[in-house]
């Protein structure tokens, strides 16, 4: 049997389920790599150039962990755009040159292209073409293909009601609850306590914004979902932003769909300012991202102009853990003020 | 309408003659200097790239002359200068200005038509077609000319008796191209400044090293930018050479692309081992020269790139691995407004060391088989 690779590192939290249906629905196994770890961030590291950024470096690490685990390929896409006329950072696009390049003795790469301005390469077309590079037989890829795009859909309508991709992961059977215990926080979203009339005092709740490679690997941003729910906090993350709450928020905040991921992050951002339940936001972006660059600049302004309570937390390889808790506890100490002010 | 555009190489070499032949208000951004930098560093998102540090410095330095518009070129790719515009307009409404118009003109939609169309919006209506066109293709000219010489004067550079003859003739040569207002005078100054330059007398004993400079656009052709690399390398014995020309840009994208024979495919091809798609910007032009030069026998390359540059952070991480199957020593150089000029120029030297050492080795090399 066929073993092919898929590092849990950049586009896994989006469409693993994707993949994995399709790659498993055509007789291969499906090898995965574990959440990343001090040793998966060195392999990374060693053979990146400085200026790369840190979820690119960690990509690199996963890749180098599944070759030790002997995969017969890799499987790493090469995404252009994603619905239309929007487009991707550079870095995805290159994605597995820069990995054939960095990693030594890199597997074979099943790679596909996805640009969705060319009617040849939607996500769809590309995901057959992979399929095929399996399996000869057309009706079974499409077979696989339909059982893997359904699939996808039931994932991402779990996260828009208000699951984690891991909780949605783990629900849907692709992940045991036990293999990242601290991803996984089942009083996640705690109901409302208390209320207007007195008892005990609403949670606060925060928006937490970002990509999905930043928000939920947890070794790079040190738990910050974990740490957010100890301080009893409600999080809301951009998964969980409703389709025409992202449109609208980025039609507010920019204007037009420029990037095809950090379009995501803009728009929850919108959505979530201009949602009175929500009394934070913190975005958490990778030093050195070139589309979060102008996207947090776009954000910031937007929390400005609207006296919005905004915070945002920059990784990288250095990032200690006590200067994240340190700002992290300050941030909903001050919300907390500010709430029981307004009161 | 005040209109001022960025400095980028020589564009506005080509632009003060279709100002002053126009009779169009315009502003030139003083010189770059180190308050320009200083200005937009202040109201830049803090890791954009140092392109757009520098127009937004030019345009705020211009504003304060007393422009209101801002025009420049944009093209939406995986590169973030598609979405400069945008946020230019943005940055300066908050710092005050809140007048100030920014106008992009798109070179991936119509090209040249659509630069026409740029360019009539600006001008005004009452110009026709023709004349539209006749100032472009003029410009071009003009930067063409501009660029050409100094092509020369980069290889004059290692070469002359007294490099300083070189660089006093070439200081004349941008207000002399800006006076010549249409093809007759500029045919005229282009024989005055070659025959100029030919007058040079050469040192016969000079045996420059060949290096080639590449990377992101804006950084390989702005002098201020990449802090005058080209003539601290030529006075070092140093023939410099590149292939980012703004002209070049001009016909390929501009022209060729009109018709879909933009891209040099023989640059694809040597890319593509290493480098398989187009990822955007220079990236791939980056890979596949290095390739080529080193086949050519260069002695070495020089790679710059402003500090978070996604295309050539891409191009930098491949490279190496070119780099294994051909021998052609690289220096990279990241480009951000924390660069310092003695510690740059001691990089320099030093990379310049490395390859005569590695000229007289592969000479000896030869000598002995």
């Amino acid at each position: 049997m066929i073993r092919i690779g898929t590092p849990r590192a950049l586009f896994f939290y989006q469409y693993y389920p994707l993949w994995h249906t399709l790659f498993t629905g055509l007789g291969a196994e499906v090898v995965i790599s574990p959440p990343t770890n001090r040793e998966i961030m060195a392999g990374g590291l060693a053979g990146m150039v400085a200026e790369t950024c840190l979820p690119v470096k960690t990509y690199a690490g996963h890749v180098a962990w599944l070759r030790d685990a002997g995969v017969d390929w890799i499987f790493i896409p090469a995404i252009r755009s994603i619905c239309g006329t929007d487009f991707n950072c550079s870095k995805f696009l290159g994605l597995p040159d820069l990995m054939q390049a960095n990693v030594k003795g890199c597997p074979p790469i099943l790679d596909i292209d996805v640009d969705a301005s060319k009617p040849e390469r939607t996500l769809e077309r590309a995901l057959q073409a992979a399929g095929l590079r399996l399996s000869k037989d057309r009706r079974r890829v499409d077979a696989a293909l339909a059982a893997a795009l359904s699939t996808h859909h039931r994932y991402q309508a779990m996260m828009r009601d208000g699951l984690t991709p891991m909780q949605a992961m783990v629900q849907l059977g692709f992940l045991h609850a036990d293999e990242a215990p601290s991803t996984f926080h089942p009083p996640f979203t705690p109901p409302f306590q208390g209320g207007a009339g007195g008892g005990k005092a609403s949670p606060l709740t925060i928006a937490l914004v970002g990509h999905p490679y930043c928000i939920y690997d947890t070794y790079l941003n040190h738990d910050i979902l974990k740490r957010l729910a100890r301080l009893g906090v409600r999080v809301l993350t951009c998964e969980m932003a409703p389709a025409e709450g992202l449109m609208q928020g980025i039609q507010r905040l920019s204007g037009e769909w420029y990037w095809t991921y950090e379009g995501e992050v803009v728009g929850a951002a919108g959505h979530y300012f201009a949602d009175p339940g929500v009394d934070g936001v913190i975005a958490v972006a990778a030093f050195g991202c070139g589309p979060d660059s102008t996207m947090l600049a776009v954000i910031q302004r937007t929390a400005r102009l609207e006296s919005r309570a905004y915070m945002s937390l920059i990784i990288d390889e250095h990032s200690g853990e006590a200067g994240i808790v340190t700002r992290l506890e300050a941030f909903v100490d001050m919300l907390a003020r500010r709430k029981a002010k307004t009161r | 309408m005040k209109v001022t555009v960025p400095h980028a190489g020589h564009l506005w070499v080509a632009l003060h003659t279709l100002f002053e032949r126009t009779g169009i208000e315009a502003i030139e951004p003083p010189p770059s200097t180190q308050r320009t930098v200083s200005l937009g560093v202040r109201y830049s998102p803090e890791w954009i790239c140092f392109p757009f540090k520098v127009m937004l410095g030019n345009f705020i330095e211009a504003i304060e002359l007393g422009a209101d518009t801002v025009a420049m070129a944009e093209g939406p790719m995986l590169c973030r200068l598609g979405y400069f515009a945008k946020l230019y307009e943005q940055t300066l409404h908050d710092i005050g200005y809140a007048n100030v118009r920014v106008l992009a003109f798109n070179w991936q939609d119509e090209q040249i038509v659509g630069l026409a169309k740029f360019l009539r919006s600006i001008l005004g209506e009452e110009y026709r077609w023709r004349d539209i066109t006749g100032f472009i293709w003029h410009g071009i000219q003009q930067i063409a000319l501009m660029e050409n010489l100094e092509k020369r004067v980069q290889y004059l550079r290692p070469r002359a008796r007294d490099c300083q003859q070189v660089e006093r003739i070439w200081a004349t040569a941008a207000p002399r191209i800006i006076a010549a207002h249409d093809k007759k005078a500029l045919k005229a100054v282009r024989h005055e400044l070659e025959g100029e330059l030919s007058a040079v007398p050469l040192d016969s004993r000079a045996d420059p090293l060949r290096v080639h400079l590449l990377g992101e656009f804006f950084v390989v052709i702005d002098p201020f930018v990449n802090m005058d690399l080209e003539v601290e390398l030529g006075k070092r014995g140093v023939h410099v050479t590149r292939s980012r020309w703004i002209a070049e840009w001009a016909k390929i994208w501009l022209f060729l692309e009109l018709i879909g024979l933009g891209h040099d495919k023989k640059v694809k091809r040597a890319a593509h081992p290493y480098l398989s798609r187009d990822v955007s910007g220079e990236a791939i032009y980056t890979v596949g020269e290095t390739v080529l030069r080193a086949q050519e026998g260069y002695d070495g390359i020089i790679h710059l790139q402003p500090f978070t540059c996604m295309p050539e952070i891409i191009a930098q991480n491949v490279l190496p691995r070119a780099l294994q199957d051909h021998d052609i020593p690289v220096m990279y150089l990241v480009i951000d407004e924390q660069m310092g000029k003695a510690g740059y120029m001691t990089r320099v030297e030093a990379f310049v060391d490395l390859m005569r050492r590695r000229r007289t080795r592969i000479r000896k090399e030869v000598a002995i088989a």
